[in-house]
């Protein structure tokens, strides 16, 4: 407990002395993303999105779940889209992974889904039809990561805030809500080369369905 | 830790498709050997069929968040990228074709068909054979897809082999044998069952107990054998170990292999050893642990199909 506590207050300094070079560096990123597909022609249909988790920057503060739940309106019987994994370290501190939708490449869900209502549109984002979803849970089986959660409604899931109003390719508000740097939104080849200009390697959260959502490590 | 998104209602459902599917077919053998004996073991057989399907799509729909718009298939069952597209139109046809032919197959409506149809007095019986046989395609479809449904999903490693879709065959068939035996031996004195037929039905009971041991064993080694080191092959050991060692295994032990495979093979062999003898009371035993297993087997391939620990293993691998 009490080296949950330490490390937290370290991270919490550290994080805190890494805001603004985060800031910097994101808003140089986004800049760069935007160059880049100008430069090569890449339509956002073409270009896969992605999250990058900074495990070393994660504080558990769930800032990104609240921000999650309270911008898309989720109702009281939907459960969380993103979730905060703890594991612990080879010194025995803890470390958090906050991950959602991993936004298949190819996506195991919307092969599955009987009434078609799964599509992978712009930005490569996986988003879910309500209105034709018949909620049979087969894309639940389907995921390897065992994403998609239901409602009295539908199947839901993360959908990068597109029915919160976000466009494709834009921050979602759980990538604006974190204080601390350890998600980042947007194409998953910038997301490498962020990694790469901070010295890390970023590496995808698995290899099932090409997901994008990348991880970095402790050094 | 068990899988329990999918929770009761499918896995009877994929019990009763698959005895149904199984009971059509034998109920279809019967008739096609010959056309006039066992005609109320048959008719029943295969309105039972029809009753198990039917029980099983009411469940299924009983489970959908909007069971209202599952029924609108045409629209809700339009993704042909996904096998369960395929099973709903399947069971849908096996539905309908089972339904006509357990109709034409119930004496009334035959002499009343015959009585006002001239052409069903005159092509009456090729119309039900033609029917048969499509119940037939149809009932193997319902009992490969069962299987088919779960390896097809691909997220659990236990369900993600070709070995499923057999062992779910295979104990479709024969818990749909064991469901005609138990219709037989109750309407024994309305209808006894030919001396010939009886044979040939223990005789397919050994053959099927012994094929699904055999699919059976090969399956939970292949899972037992898995590599640990990734985690698919960790989480299709974790769910075998949970079958045969784990929380599940006095279950599984006592109800999917005592109950359900060594009891029907030692009441069919007993039966074939007594041969003309009074068999009834052995057929029903070994029929009903037949059903009571394969009943067993699907609850818990379901509750025992877990998702790999995917982000654990990748995030373990960083930390080291």
């Amino acid at each position: 407990m009490s080296s949950e506590t330490t490390l937290t207050r370290r991270q919490l300094l550290g994080g805190a002395t890494a805001v603004g070079a985060c800031i910097i560096v994101g808003g140089v990123t986004a800049v760069a993303a935007g160059t880049a597909s100008a430069e090569t022609g890449e339509s956002l249909a073409e270009v896969q999105y992605g999250f990058l988790v900074n495990m070393n920057k994660c504080v558990d503060c769930e800032k990104c779940v609240a921000a999650c739940r309270e911008f898309n309106h989720l109702s009281e019987d939907t459960p969380n889209r993103r979730t905060i994994n703890t594991f612990v370290n080879s010194r025995g501190e803890s470390v958090y992974v906050s991950t959602s939708c991993m936004h298949c490449g190819e996506p195991a869900c919307e092969r599955v889904c009987p009434a078609g209502a799964i599509t992978k549109g712009d930005a490569g984002i996986v988003s879910t039809n309500k209105d034709v979803c018949i909620g049979c849970k087969y894309c639940f089986e389907a995921c390897p990561y065992g994403v998609p959660n239901y409602n009295s409604v539908a199947m839901d899931k993360c959908d990068c805030c597109l029915d919160a109003g976000v466009a494709p390719g834009e921050e979602p508000y759980c990538v604006r809500a974190c204080k601390f740097g350890a998600l980042e939104y947007g194409p998953l080849d910038d997301l490498y080369a962020l990694a790469e200009k901070q010295g890390k390697t970023a590496v995808p959260v698995g290899e099932a369905g090409a997901p994008s959502c990348l991880l970095i490590g402790e050094v | 830790m068990l899988q329990t998104t999918w929770g009761w209602e499918p896995a009877l459902y994929l019990f009763l498709g698959g005895m149904g599917a199984g009971c059509f077919i034998m109920a279809a053998v019967l008739f096609l050997i010959d056309k006039k004996k066992h005609r109320l073991v048959t008719c029943v057989s295969m309105w039972a069929a029809f009753a198990c399907l039917a029980a099983g799509l009411m469940l299924l729909l009983a489970e959908l968040i909007t069971p209202l718009r599952g029924m609108m298939m045409w629209q809700s069952f339009s993704h042909f990228t996904s096998w369960m597209t395929y099973g709903a139109w399947g069971a849908f046809a096996a539905l309908a074709v089972w339904a006509v032919s357990a109709l034409l197959a119930t004496r009334p409506v035959g002499n009343w068909l015959a009585a006002h149809w001239g052409w069903f007095k005159d092509h009456g019986m090729g119309l039900r054979t033609v029917l048969a046989w499509i119940g037939l395609a149809l009932g193997a479809f319902v009992a490969v897809y069962t299987g088919m449904l779960l390896m097809t999903a691909g997220g659990v490693p236990l369900w993600d082999s070709p070995l499923l879709p057999c062992l779910f065959t295979v104990s479709a068939f024969d818990t749909g044998v064991a469901l005609v035996e138990v219709i037989a031996v109750v309407l024994s004195k309305k209808d006894p069952l030919a001396h010939r037929a009886a044979m040939l039905m223990e005789r397919i009971v050994v053959v099927l107990v012994v094929l699904e041991v055999a699919v059976l064993a090969v399956f939970l080694w292949a899972m037992l054998s898995a590599d640990p080191a990734t985690a698919a092959g960790a989480a299709a050991t974790y769910s075998a170990e949970l079958l045969t060692t784990g929380g599940l295994s006095g279950v599984f032990w006592g109800m999917v292999v005592v109950c359900g495979l060594a009891v029907p093979l030692v009441m069919a062999i007993l039966g074939l050893i007594l041969n003309k003898r009074e068999t009834r009371p052995i057929m029903a035993i070994g029929a009903i642990g037949a059903l009571i297993g394969g009943c067993e087997l699907r609850f818990l391939i379901l509750a025992a199909g877990v998702h790999a620990s995917i982000l654990s293993t990748t995030v373990a691998g960083l930390l080291l």
